[in-house]
């Protein structure tokens, strides 16, 4: 039924266990999974004029080199169960409209996320990225706590 | 990987057609489902004691037919799909409280339900119930727009 799933991930503890159970889950039905991360963009502060030069520039590349890890590990799990995986970087400030963007244009037809990511607040809400995607998405979301 | 998915409903068009994608997916996966409707319970106004009881009997009989209707309904999309089915209806006035009740003794391992039922302001907000079932669910939900 689900051919084509897409795993945002943050590398946050939640986050992974609801990409290893989506792993399984794509394993379960054939399907093939596409990860993805979303790194924000570099922010001019302020204070930038007193941040020291080339320090946005380093923080923005070890953004991405943690991306690119988290990634690295999605595609060995998929690989270890045997499931097709493409992995996608995106740097926005709206993760919620790059998992969507994505979505749409990998073809996906089910969006797998975690309830919270990195700015969890256990059991009181629900993540604002997974909130926000379960409100613009037309695609269906399968929400793991 | 899913073996029992509950379908809550509450007859809303939109309710409907995600128990239709949810029956589906049940087939799909080789699950079976558990049919989901809440009584509301019925409250009226100061003038309560002015009412005929009559009258509170008529709009009880009303309300209960039309959760058998939706109970039914769901009864026969699952027979034609060949999917195994139960139903179960619960009085309550915290759908979403009753929704997560009969998920956990029904030991159902994914709830499916629609972004907006009855009260929905689709394109706006995330449902009521959904938001409150998302929040409080331990057990996975797939959500349909």
């Amino acid at each position: 039924m689900f051919k084509h799933i897409l795993l945002p991930t943050d590398g946050s503890p939640l986050s992974d266990t609801a990409v290893e159970k989506g792993i399984d889950f794509a394993k379960s039905i054939q399907a093939k999974v596409t990860g993805l991360c979303v790194v924000p963009k570099e922010y001019p502060t302020y204070y930038e004029a007193e941040i020291p030069g080339g320090f946005m520039d380093k923080a923005a590349e070890e953004c991405k080199a943690n991306a690119k890890v988290q990634l690295a590990a999605l595609t060995k799990v998929a690989q270890g169960a045997e499931v097709a995986c493409d992995v996608v970087l995106e740097t926005t400030d709206q993760p919620y409209e790059a998992i969507i963007e994505v979505a749409e244009q990998k073809g996906c037809d089910l969006i797998m996320m975690a309830s919270h990511g990195r700015r969890g607040v256990g059991a009181l809400l629900l993540g604002s990225e997974t909130q926000k995607v379960l409100t613009h998405s037309k695609i269906p979301v399968l929400v793991y706590r | 990987m899913f073996r029992n998915i509950l379908l809550p409903t509450d007859g809303s068009p939109l309710s409907e057609a995600a128990m239709r994608k949810g029956i589906q997916f049940a087939k799909a996966i080789d699950a079976r489902v558990t049919g989901f409707c809440v009584i509301p319970k019925l409250r009226y106004s100061s003038y309560e004691s002015e009412l005929a009881p009559e009258f509170k009997k008529q709009a009880a009989a009303a309300v209960l037919s039309e959760v058998n209707k939706n109970l039914l309904a769901i009864e026969k999309a699952a027979k034609e799909a060949g999917v195994a089915c139960e139903t179960v209806k619960e009085t309550s006035d915290q759908p979403y409280e009753a929704i997560i009740e009969a998920a956990q003794k029904k030991q159902c391992d994914l709830i499916i339900m629609a972004s907006h039922g009855r009260r929905g302001v689709q394109g706006v907000l995330l449902g009521s119930e959904t938001q409150k079932v998302l929040t409080h669910s331990k057990i996975p939900v797939l959500v349909y727009r």
